[in-house]
Order: C-alpha cells, then structure tokens, then sequence
C-alpha cells in the first residue's frame, strides 16, 4: 500500500446532500478523528453531495456541515467536489482556473475545489482507505 | 498500483447512483488505474444489453454503453449470478463480455480485486 512507512492517507466520497441525512455529519466526524490520528485525508463530493460546499449554510439545529467542512480543510484535509455534478446543480461559474485549480463560484465555501472527477480518481490511487458515504440512498 | 473496486448496488435509472459508479472506473482506466466493476443486487440491471437509447427516452445515459466503454478500456466487469437468479435474469440478456460469477463467489472477487472498494 501507498502509505507504509510513512503518513498514513484516507479518502473518503460523499455522495448525498447534507441534513436530508447524517452522512455528512459521519464522514466529518470520521475525517476530523482520523486528522487527529495522523491520517492525510482527502474528501470528495459526489453527486448530491456537492451541496456540501454551499456558502452560508445555517441549520438550526443539526451539525452544520458546512462549517465542519471549513475546520477539516484548516486542519489539514484536501477536499474537492465534482465539476460536472456541481455544473448540474448550479454552482459553476466559468471555466477553470489554473492559478486557483478550481472552477470558479461564488455560491462555495473556499474550502471546497471545484475540480474533475480525475480529482477523485488521484486520490484512490494515493490512499490506504476508501470510504464511500450516502451511495446507498 | 492500486485496484479499485466499483461495487453496483443500484439499477440504472432510476437513481444517478450507477452512472456516477461506472463513470468513476472510466475516470480511474483511462489514468492507467486497474479497475474491476462488479454488480449485485439491483446492480445486475446496468449489465443487460439492448438498452434503447435511454439518453434520447428518459434523459438517462445508457448503463450498456458505459459498460462496453469500461471493457474496451481494459476494465474487469463482472455480474453477480446469485443476484441474477432472484430476479430471472439469464446470461444471454447480459453484454456478452462481461463475466457472470457463480453463486457465492462474488464475496470472493470483492476481497481478491478490491484493495480500494467505492460502492455505488
């Protein structure tokens, strides 16, 4: 495996919206333990779970996603979110940029790059982990 | 080099869920990963030939066409036989190329080719 002998990485896929379920939330709480255990962690938004990275979430009550997103990425994790998916529900704004190495939106917390699904595909081939959340829906 | 294992657990429409799994092993062989798509539960759905243009019908890629695009890029796609008998599906209804496992055995694929699993 890639990370014998040195830092151990995990990536994780999320595939559904959050508050509709606490996939969000799980991923986040696993990601934030295993940054806490030395892991790299790499996220990616899949399908519906691009919403994700919408700007100004703000639940009463449940954990808010958003800002957990934002922590993990202080904290050291590398997270994208599909273009294609993103185009569909309506968060890109123009082609992509090679200086930022993201597709432009103002609609997303900085946290989140906007990237291909090559973005995903880099990370399974550089981790020791893989886990896929919300594909079950 | 890793393996990736794409588990389909969905049928083709219905739900984006198989679309965004097989696009994935494409994304994955065409960066020179080794990829195996192995489909069970409803799964077994997105391997049947003679999809009727559903891009065209229902706005819905065809799953059949992606499949035939994952066997020419060099990807290992395979049909859970268990899964298939539950819901009366023979193997001359699936595209002739990919490979039908007998019953029990898919257990035994998923442990063998999947150092990497992402399950759709």
């Amino acid at each position: 495996m890639v990370g014998e002998g040195k830092k151990k990485t995990m990536t994780m896929m999320l595939f559904t919206g959050p508050y509709g379920s606490q996939y969000a939330d799980h991923m986040c709480r696993i990601a934030d333990r295993a940054l806490d255990k030395g892991y790299g962690v790499q996220i990616f938004l899949y399908g519906d779970g691009v919403h994700s990275q919408l700007k100004g979430q703000n639940p009463k009550a449940f954990f808010n996603v958003g800002e957990a997103l934002t922590k993990l990425a202080e904290k050291g994790a590398v997270i994208k979110s599909c273009v294609r998916c993103s185009t569909a529900r309506g968060y890109v704004e123009g082609e992509f940029n090679e200086k930022e190495e993201r597709y432009p939106s103002s609609k997303t917390i900085d946290a989140v790059k906007i990237y291909s699904l090559y973005g995903y595909v880099e990370m399974l081939g550089n981790t020791d982990k893989a886990i896929t959340l919300g594909s079950s829906n | 080099m890793s393996k990736i294992l794409v588990l389909i657990t969905h049928p083709p429409f219905g739900h984006e869920n198989t679309f965004a799994g097989l696009y994935v092993a494409s994304a994955a062989l065409s960066k020179g990963l080794e990829v195996t798509v192995a489909m069970t539960g409803d799964g077994v759905y997105a391997g049947q030939k003679g999809q009727v243009d559903p891009l065209a019908n229902i706005n819905m890629p065809s799953t059949e066409d992606q499949i035939r695009d994952i066997l020419d890029l060099g990807g290992r796609t395979i049909v859970d036989q268990d899964s298939m008998s539950e819901r009366g599906i023979t193997q001359e209804e699936l595209i002739e190329e990919v490979e039908v496992q007998p019953l029990g055995k898919i257990q035994d694929v998923v442990l063998d080719e999947g150092e990497i699993i992402v399950t759709f």
